[in-house]
């Protein structure tokens, strides 16, 4: 099992948990109440120090946050690393969560922010061989799930050909199905950047992607 | 509904396959991780615990320890240092007596 070397020695500031809190505890406007009974008893239960009632919350998200990593890191094993860091890192930072929220945003959030990091990483390492022409050829395309459908798989190659920022907003938006609010919280990023992240990435695709749809404007 | 969002329902639509599921074997084996480091990392946060606490009461027992050791050696140590000077002063003076007009000197 390949380790993330970005995570050896990353406090929690590095990670943005602070930015985590702080958008967690300061917008009541956007947060929702916690709607599954069992999962605002686990949390309260994981608070006052009950560590087995963590195992709820990591297997009710265990799927959406794979997914989530797996969109970044593009291979099951580091994805697998990027939800167990993800994980462990919600657990250490459970005091700072507000009760009564639901624990979905806060997680995906935190994979998210995860996430952000590796790409920032592999910016870094990878540097002299990315241009902006050929952003596609630097994924790791050999652990792809079995797409079988021809148009998903154009799709995928779409959105991996975006910009760093472009491609996770797309990502969620898209394959993960989220709102422009919920990419605004999981990301950091204002809910206008969000949508202007999506207009260029909607610009792009449709262009990739014009045969399929039949190069039409809607 | 503008063009725009219609773009962009049907590529979620088209999309919907892309969504990673992860099989059995790896939410189990994340899972155990997940339950392990917290386990490792409860027991760490035990040991800091109890560091925290004996850390004061240890330095505080060295520093006792360390003030009574000076202590003691001071006090030794100026013993002897008048003792010596109670030795030097009566063996530097002399004593004169006088029996039967004779004067002795006695050091």
């Amino acid at each position: 099992m390949t380790s993330l070397p970005m995570f050896e020695g990353a406090g929690a500031g590095s990670l943005g948990f602070d930015r985590l809190a702080f958008g967690v505890e300061k917008a009541p406007t956007r947060s929702a109440t916690n709607e599954d009974p069992i999962e605002a008893r686990a949390i309260a239960a994981v608070k006052t120090g009950d560590a087995a009632a963590y195992d709820y919350l990591v297997s009710k998200y265990m799927r959406r946050v794979v997914s989530i990593a797996w969109g970044v890191v593009r291979n099951a094993a580091d994805a697998e690393d990027l939800a167990q860091e993800a994980f462990v890192k919600a657990f250490e930072n459970i005091g700072r969560f507000k009760t009564g929220e639901p624990f979905g945003p806060w997680i995906y959030r935190i994979v998210t922010n995860l996430g952000l990091d590796v790409m920032k990483h592999r910016k870094r390492f990878r540097h002299e061989e990315i241009t902006d022409s050929a952003p596609a050829e630097r994924r790791d395309r050999a652990d792809l799930p079995a797409i079988s459908n021809e148009l998903a798989e154009r799709i995928d190659r779409g959105i991996e050909s975006l910009p760093d920022m472009q491609r996770m907003v797309a990502r969620l938006y898209l394959v993960e199905e989220f709102g422009h609010a919920e990419i605004a919280t999981m990301t950091g990023l204002s809910e206008g950047t969000v949508r202007s992240h999506l207009s260029l990435a909607r610009g792009k695709l449709k262009e990739k992607l014009a045969d399929l749809h039949g190069g039409s404007n809607d | 509904m503008t063009d725009n969002d219609n773009f962009l329902e049907r590529l979620r639509t088209d999309a919907r396959p892309l969504r990673y599921e992860p099989d059995e074997m790896m939410s189990t084996r994340i899972a155990a991780r997940v339950r392990e480091r917290i386990a490792a990392e409860s027991h760490a946060g035990i040991a800091q615990m109890l560091a925290r606490w004996f850390r004061p009461v240890v330095v505080s027992l060295a520093t006792l320890a360390l003030v009574a050791t000076l202590g003691i050696q001071w006090a030794e140590q100026s013993h002897d240092a008048s003792a010596a000077t109670m030795d030097t002063l009566t063996s530097t003076q002399t004593v004169d007596i006088s029996v039967g007009g004779d004067t002795f000197s006695v050091e």
